[in-house]
């Protein structure tokens, strides 16, 4: 009976998703979740024609190629029922629209249903989009257009004004997609070489190689190792480096524990190959920028 | 040897000092009241927007005298408020001031209420910028609370954790610090209603 109803279930694979969602996701179910980033322009309720779609991603692409700004717009069928600013704030830091440090990062978003809009501005923008720019962005571009039922003009015309009041906020320094990366490696690259010499000094620790110094030796790596402590990957490079170190050093001095099971080397060295891959799915994504609410709502 | 056991105990203690919360705590610190900095920069932007909005409001509905007395007033209490470091310290005058500034959203509610009867000053261009600054000012400060709220819960939670709290109680003498309640924070949540038409 059990087995008759559990292959039932499994033929309708789409009920089960639902089912498995529902079990492992309560609060989801209850909040308006935040689409994935996957343009510049998420359209969910399929009102920009295709024609308006790559002419307007074209031109934010190029803005952020100049300038760094991130402005990305979306278009909802409905908030469900979610209150706009903190609907449209939550999206806006989820994606981390904008630069990290300069938090250059500005969201256009539309509710059809609600007929609701709001311009949210990240932090670093907010001296030039103020809040009463973007109500007038909206006031006097978007809403007349949105009333006339011209939603895409209403875009084109609101992104364009969006985009003219934020130009020479920023000069970008490099390509936007390539700013974090290079920071996240060399970080990463930090510990593994704090992790390198502290596994250096507790090799000779281990090893007894030189008596006197050893005490002092021991002691600033117990605080280097305390510091390290939190990050995985310096602490595998340091195990990884003191057990090679002790392995060659006790060979050498032909002194104590020559039990080196050869297959903890095989494993560590294992371990010690995990460092930093970025996870890059090729779209567009944002650049780690930060938003305080400023910016303007609005309806049509 | 003896001396380089010292030297090892010492700097065990030191390196057990970053295990029990140390440093963790020391910034949890330094971010409440960063976040703390933020919520009162933008109540104080607030605050600076009134004498504006209460002169283009007088200058339609001068007879309206109880809800504009009422505004000023509200926020002569709310910036009469000596806003210091040491008042996340002091539950009392953290609840003073919480009130002072819940005062002053309600008056401004009221205010802009009393507007809608007023065609004329609904239309006014200066009054409706001004409104706008209100709004983003108003949703800013939910922002700023909130982010207050989530620092001052992590680092509350440091202070009573137990290994950090030894290190919390005992060394820093640190205490919970006090968070806005959840009847004001619905309050303010709302942010003040306005129509473009």
């Amino acid at each position: 009976m059990d087995a008759i109803r559990m292959s039932r279930v499994w033929r309708e694979p789409a009920r089960l998703i639902v089912f498995v969602g529902i079990l492992f996701s309560p609060l989801q179910a209850l909040a308006l979740e935040v689409p994935p980033l996957t343009e510049r322009i998420v359209d969910l309720a399929h009102v920009l024609p295709p024609r308006d779609f790559d002419q307007l991603t074209a031109q934010l692409k190029t803005h952020e190629e100049k300038t760094g700004n991130q402005v990305a717009v979306l278009i909802l069928p409905s908030l469900e029922g979610e209150p706009l600013e903190e609907y449209s704030h939550r999206v806006a830091t989820t994606w981390k629209l904008g630069q990290k440090g300069t938090d250059n990062g500005v969201l256009l978003l539309i509710a059809l249903e609600e007929r609701k809009l709001r311009i949210e501005v990240g932090y670093g923008l907010e001296g030039t989009l103020t809040d009463l720019r973007s109500a007038h962005i909206i006031r006097n571009e978007i809403v007349p257009r949105f009333k006339a039922g011209d939603i895409p003009a209403g875009v084109r015309a609101g992104t364009e004004a969006i985009l003219k009041t934020i130009e020479g906020t920023y000069q970008a320094q490099e390509s936007p997609s390539d700013r974090i990366k290079p920071g996240q490696e060399t970080s990463g690259l930090q510990y593994v070489i704090i992790g390198i010499i502290v596994g250096f000094l507790a090799g000779i620790v281990l090893s007894q190689g030189l008596r006197k110094t050893r005490a002092l030796l021991g002691s600033i790596l117990t605080f280097m190792v305390a510091q390290l402590a939190s990050i995985p990957l310096g602490l595998v490079a340091a195990g990884f480096t003191a057990f090679l170190l002790w392995m060659v050093l006790s060979a050498n001095s032909g002194r104590r524990r020559g039990t080196g099971p050869s297959d903890w080397t095989w494993y560590s060295s294992r371990g010690g190959g995990w460092s930093g891959g970025s996870f890059d799915s090729g779209g567009f994504s944002g650049g780690g920028g930060d938003f305080g609410g400023g910016g303007a709502s609005g309806d049509w | 040897m003896g001396r380089g056991c010292t030297i090892l105990i010492g700097l065990l203690l030191v390196a057990s000092l970053s295990g029990c919360g140390y440093n963790d705590l020391q910034g949890l610190d330094e971010d409440t009241k960063a976040a703390w900095s933020e919520v009162v920069n933008q109540y104080q932007r607030r605050a600076d927007l009134i004498p504006n909005l209460v002169a283009t409001v007088k200058g339609y509905a001068a007879h309206e005298k109880d809800t504009l007395e009422g505004v000023v007033q509200a926020r002569a209490q709310a910036t009469g408020i000596q806003v210091t470091p040491e008042m996340l310290k002091d539950p009392v005058a953290f609840e003073q001031f919480q009130k002072a500034q819940a005062g002053l959203t309600s008056a401004l509610g009221r205010l802009i209420a009393v507007a809608e009867n007023y065609p004329n000053l609904k239309a006014d261009q200066n009054f409706r910028d001004l409104q706008s600054q209100l709004e983003g000012t108003e949703n800013r400060i939910t922002v700023a609370r909130k982010r207050y709220i989530d620092r001052v819960a992590e680092y509350n939670k440091m202070v009573r954790y137990f290994p950090t709290s030894l290190t919390a109680k005992l060394l820093l003498h640190m205490e919970e610090k006090p968070n806005f309640t959840v009847a004001d924070e619905k309050a303010v949540a709302k942010p003040p209603e306005v129509k473009f038409n």
